[in-house]
């Protein structure tokens, strides 16, 4: 009997020629050929914009040839018009797998993968985009989709090498391609190279507003504040409703201390996005608004869930937590081997929950002689990625066998390497700071490839911690930033991991208060060095305080949040507390353990 | 359950009906067999159906006192006791309880009511010995112990209590005579070697002749280790049979020539003497135990390891204070002596000063959630054995350490040492005294109320800031 019942991705076809279908049952390319013409007959009334008559047409021919490949490609260009994301994802997929040439998989795969960038999927879109550059090589555009799905992914040299390859291959300079490279080598603390090259971009594509943003940026971050806004506010002149170009400017309002010129350029009778309404809170905060800035911030997080449909993601955690708890014990560590002291530079690892300070830190720390940021480089995480550990943790086991510690020498110095490169060090560097988020998740094979090197860990009240993630645009692990609860569940996970490995391994482990590092930083930072054992001059505690200074070497990409510091944030939440009574009574019983324990009940 | 058959109710599949008597019998068979689930579930299903029986709940009592829940085992049986007051055994087994929970009040109260419920109980008149020890009233303790004895002069248990009040009260000499019966006692089983030869009884006798049996746990065998060469003085040449862990810091010893762990490695002897029995062959009392300024040594390489080791791991100008805070849980007194990691606050405040924790078990994850002031250095996942103890307690300036065997090795290396003690100690360590005969490195800091702590750790950490 037939079935009849249309697929429920929303391609129109049916469902057994579908997401149902029977792949050993398509009909051989060759015999499929027998409907090119009624394909060209569509393909002449798409072009003609007749989209019903074309679509009708292509989905009988579908019917009778699901894997016929101008066909797929017309019906997938009418789903992705019509926005339909499910459908445009699968016809997308059966696309780039259909057998071709390497043109067609590059084509397709391509496609596929602009596709899932667009929709901010960037991990997903990584297997595409490599195999379209394994199809085509010396194919720009496969090199330029590779290099954004890298910076996405933080690994920016990675996504920095696609990018000039692409460079490389075109015939002609691509104002998108150097914006893009631009932003890449902004996000690397490479702020001169940046800046040229934005200014190239720019001067090929003096409308390109992706580009105009990331150079708004970058002169931000480099302090030319006036540069940002003239750039911002040209940009907006001819197209005042830009509204990333607008959420750029009131930022930048907000870093020049103009709340009021936000509040006004984000006027609340205009239905604001997640992002414009945590900058308009913030706007009120420093207006001592809190009422109206704590209702700022809860609508972009609502928004944030119930109109972008994000949601807080723990189960990959609290299952990967399980996992590494079972694994990473005290009797299991001291079987695995663990390498020897190493020579200079030696990573420092910033821990801390997001909010919690260690962007500051970094910034003072790399003030310090002998230390250089390496913000958010990612080498463990990179590490992890190789296919020697697909079948992580457990795989450590084969360290163990033969030459396990020769491999695990290998990868430290290719974890080095790399870092040494990233951070543009030099001899002078004694050491590497680095604040990857996902570290908390690894001190177990940080154990066995750096057995001493520093973890100083960030601690800061949970509340505080709490208001100020729920107070800022940032999208965190899990997606724990859409709401305050999700945010103590998040720092509850983290916390007891770093818990766990603690307990179980002998860790070089320092913790550190942001309350006394922003009342103290000379202090904090001597204290950091005596433990280090590192003898070296700190700057002076007004300096320190203004915190203007450039880093000597890389500049950490927070930079450009970089001001002097305050200590406004220590004990905020009894300020939203004021204000809003109720604002913590379902996340004060999972944080109230960790006050305890971190000191902060009395 | 057993019930008038017009009022059963039809049984659900995988449902049987049995009787109470056959309910409880189950029970006490899950409990004797240590399937303490198995038992606590039963028992609160049979709580149900029948909630004023009292031994149902007596039982039940028992089994939540296992299970860790005190309050609940202590309600469960206070009620067995109202609803059958005449019943011997609940307030006998009511004491220990008690004891247990640390209410020494009620405890004796219940051991004295369950003595004159069956004075005839020599198991009744042992509990009270107990309780009259965890007291510190160790003329009652004996007293009672006599008592029991009276009434089975071959109970085990009761000379050991004896010897335990005894020795606590320094009349070691009289002490180690009923301390030989500790190997009657069920926990001792597999401690000596299983043969027909006599115990040494301290005659000289031609070398390799006599078997040395470590018997006890580590800190016992440490302690009595300085008495090996005294027999040796009369036993030359002597094999000594001791666990794996113990080997590399026994063979230290002078007078040894081989060490065995296993019993059939023991080559032909004459005779065999626990190490735990040296002390009475050797009539030792408080006024002549030998070498109580150190008798083992750290590796002089470890310990340049190790500390080439803390200078890199600990910020090198601190003082460090080495830390262990909780024993072996199977011990049985581990309720008493062991302390969790927070309540040494008191020391986190302390300025200029690295926590080492030597740690061992699983308690080490405590760590984990340390948060204090100073610096705390986790490092016993990094300690293979005791000679890595040895050679780290070689590079810290103090150690406060709990009742275990790290005090020991402490006190035989001479490291200057903290002890904190419960109420009613371990025998060793005397009472009325904030020193040892045993170790002069060790320094004692004593409870003064049972089970409270209060004051205990701010001594140490006032003596120490």
């Amino acid at each position: 009997m037939l079935k009849t019942a249309l697929c429920g991705c929303g391609s129109g076809l049916r469902e057994t020629r579908c997401c149902d279908s029977n792949a050993a049952a398509w009909p051989e390319t060759g015999s499929a050929e027998i409907l090119d013409p009624m394909a060209a007959e569509a393909s002449k009334l798409f072009s003609e914009q007749k989209t019903r008559e074309a679509e009708t047409l292509l989905l009988k021919l579908l019917d009778l040839a699901p894997n016929h490949r101008l066909a797929l490609r017309l019906l997938l260009e009418l789903r992705k018009a019509a926005n339909i994301n499910p459908a445009t994802e699968v016809l997308g997929r059966r696309l780039a797998a259909l057998p071709g040439t390497a043109v067609q998989a590059t084509a397709a795969n391509l496609a596929l993968a602009q596709w899932l960038i667009g929709q901010n999927r960037h991990a997903e879109a990584e297997p595409a985009a490599r195999e379209a550059l394994k199809n085509s090589p010396r194919d720009p555009t496969a090199h330029h989709v590779m290099g954004a799905v890298f910076s996405e992914a933080g690994q920016l040299r990675q996504g920095e090498h696609h990018y000039r390859r692409a460079l490389a291959l075109q015939a002609r300079e691509d104002g998108t391609l150097l914006g893009n490279l631009a932003w890449n080598l902004k996000l690397q603390g490479k702020l001169e190279e940046s800046a040229a090259n934005y200014q190239r971009a720019l001067a090929i594509r003096p409308d390109n507003r992706r580009a105009i943003g990331g150079f708004a940026q970058l002169e931000a971050a480099r302090g030319n504040y006036d540069h940002a806004g003239k750039l911002l506010d040209a940009a907006l002149e001819e197209t005042p409703a830009d509204r990333s170009l607008r959420l750029l400017r009131v930022l930048l309002d907000l870093i020049l201390k103009r709340p009021e010129a936000v509040l006004e350029r984000l006027d609340d009778t205009v239905e604001l996005l997640p992002p414009e309404l945590i900058a308009r809170g913030q706007a009120c905060l420093a207006l001592d608004r809190t009422a109206d800035a704590i209702a700022a911030f809860a609508m972009a997080k609502q928004l944030q869930r119930e109109r972008f449909g994000r949601q807080y993601a723990p189960n990959t955690f609290i299952a990967r937590a399980a996992q590494y708890r079972a694994f990473f014990t005290a009797n299991r560590l001291a079987a695995l081997p663990k390498l020897p002291a190493m020579e200079p530079p030696q990573p420092v690892f910033l821990l801390g929950f997001p909010g919690c300070g260690t962007s500051l830190l970094e910034q003072l720390m790399a003030k310090i002689p002998g230390f250089i940021a390496g913000d958010e480089l990612m080498p463990i995480a990179e590490l992890l990625s190789l296919p020697a550990f697909e079948n992580y943790p457990d795989c450590l086991l084969d360290f163990l066998i033969g030459d396990g510690l020769d491999r695990l020498a290998a990868l430290r110095t290719q974890v080095l390497e790399t870092l040494g490169t990233a951070c543009d060090a030099s001899k002078e560097h004694q050491f590497i700071t680095l604040r990857a988020a996902g570290d908390v998740w690894h001190l177990g094979l940080i154990k066995m490839l750096f057995p001493e090197a520093p973890i100083i860990h960030l601690l800061r009240h949970p509340l505080d911690v709490a208001v100020t993630n729920f107070s800022r645009e940032k999208q965190l692990e899990a997606d724990c930033a859409v709401s305050l609860k999700a945010l103590a569940q998040h720092f509850d996970l983290t916390m007891s991991m770093i818990r766990h490995y603690r307990g179980q391994l002998t860790l070089r482990y320092l913790p550190i208060r942001y309350e006394a590092l922003v009342e103290d930083p000379a202090a904090a930072l001597r204290e950091i060095l005596e433990f280090i054992g590192f003898d070296a001059a700190i700057p002076a505690a007004t300096e320190l305080r203004a915190n203007g200074a450039a880093a000597a070497g890389r500049v950490p990409n927070h930079a450009v949040v970089q001001q002097p510091i305050h200590d406004r944030g220590i004990g905020r939440f009894r300020i939203f507390e004021a204000a809003a009574p109720n604002l913590f009574s379902e996340i004060r019983p999972i944080l109230a353990p960790w006050i305890e324990a971190l000191g902060y009940a009395s | 359950m057993s019930e008038s058959s017009e009022n059963l109710a039809p049984l659900k599949p995988g449902q049987r009906r049995v009787t109470l008597s056959d309910a409880l019998a189950e029970i006490t068979a899950f409990e004797q067999e240590n399937r303490l689930d198995e038992a606590d579930d039963l028992a609160s299903r049979v709580l149900i159906a029948a909630p004023e029986q009292p031994h149902v709940l007596h039982m039940a009592g028992i089994i939540a006192y296992r299970k860790g829940r005190f309050g609940e085992a202590i309600d469960r049986m206070e009620k067995s006791m109202r609803l059958a007051p005449e019943v011997a055994l609940y307030p006998r087994n009511m004491c220990e309880i008690y004891r247990g929970a640390g209410r020494l009040d009620e405890a004796l109260q219940s051991g004295r009511h369950a003595v004159e419920l069956s004075p005839g109980d020599s198991r009744a008149h042992f509990n009270l010995a107990l309780i009259h020890y965890e007291r510190l009233e160790l003329d009652a303790a004996m007293a009672v112990a006599e008592q029991a004895l009276a009434l089975d002069p071959e109970f085990a248990e009761a000379h050991f209590e004896k010897a335990e009040a005894l020795l606590l009260g320094g009349r070691l000499r009289e002490g180690w005579e009923s301390y030989e019966w500790r190997f009657k006692l069920k926990q001792a089983e597999g401690m000596l070697p299983k043969t027909g030869k006599p115990q040494w009884n301290g005659e000289d006798l031609a070398p390799g002749r006599l078997l040395i049996v470590a018997d006890q746990g580590f800190g016992d065998c440490i302690q009595f280790a300085r008495l090996i060469p005294w027999a040796t003085a009369h036993a030359p040449a002597a094999t000594l049979a001791c666990s794996h862990d113990l080997v590399p810091i026994l063979r230290q010893i002078p007078g040894i020539s081989t060490i065995i762990n296993s019993w059939d490695d023991a080559k032909d002897y004459d005779c065999y003497i626990p190490l735990s029995g040296l002390p009475r062959l050797a009539s030792i009392t408080t006024e002549n135990i030998p070498d109580s300024g150190g008798y083992l040594q750290a590796d002089p390489e470890q310990i340049e390891s190790w500390g080439k080791k803390l200078n890199r791991l600990a910020a090198p100008n601190k003082r460090r204070i080495a830390l262990v805070w909780a024993g072996r849980p199977s011990h049985k007194n581990d309720r008493k002596r062991t302390l969790k990691l927070s309540q040494f606050s008191p020391l986190f405040t302390i300025p200029g000063i690295t926590l080492i924790t030597v740690q061992k078990g699983d308690q080490i994850a405590q760590a984990g959630g340390y948060f204090g002031a100073a610096p705390l250095l986790n490092l016993g996942p990094e300690i293979d054995d005791f000679t890595d103890t040895m050679a780290i307690l070689k590079n810290v300036e103090h150690l406060v350490t709990i009742d275990t065997s790290v005090a020991h090795i402490a006190g035989a290396i001479g490291v200057p040492t903290s002890l904190v003690l419960p109420y009613a100690p371990d025998w060793r360590w005397l009472l009325n005294r904030n020193d040892t005969p045993w170790y002069q490195s060790i320094r004692l800091y004593r409870q003064k109320k049972p089970y409270d702590w209060s004051g205990v750790i701010e001594n140490v950490a006032k003596d120490l800031g």
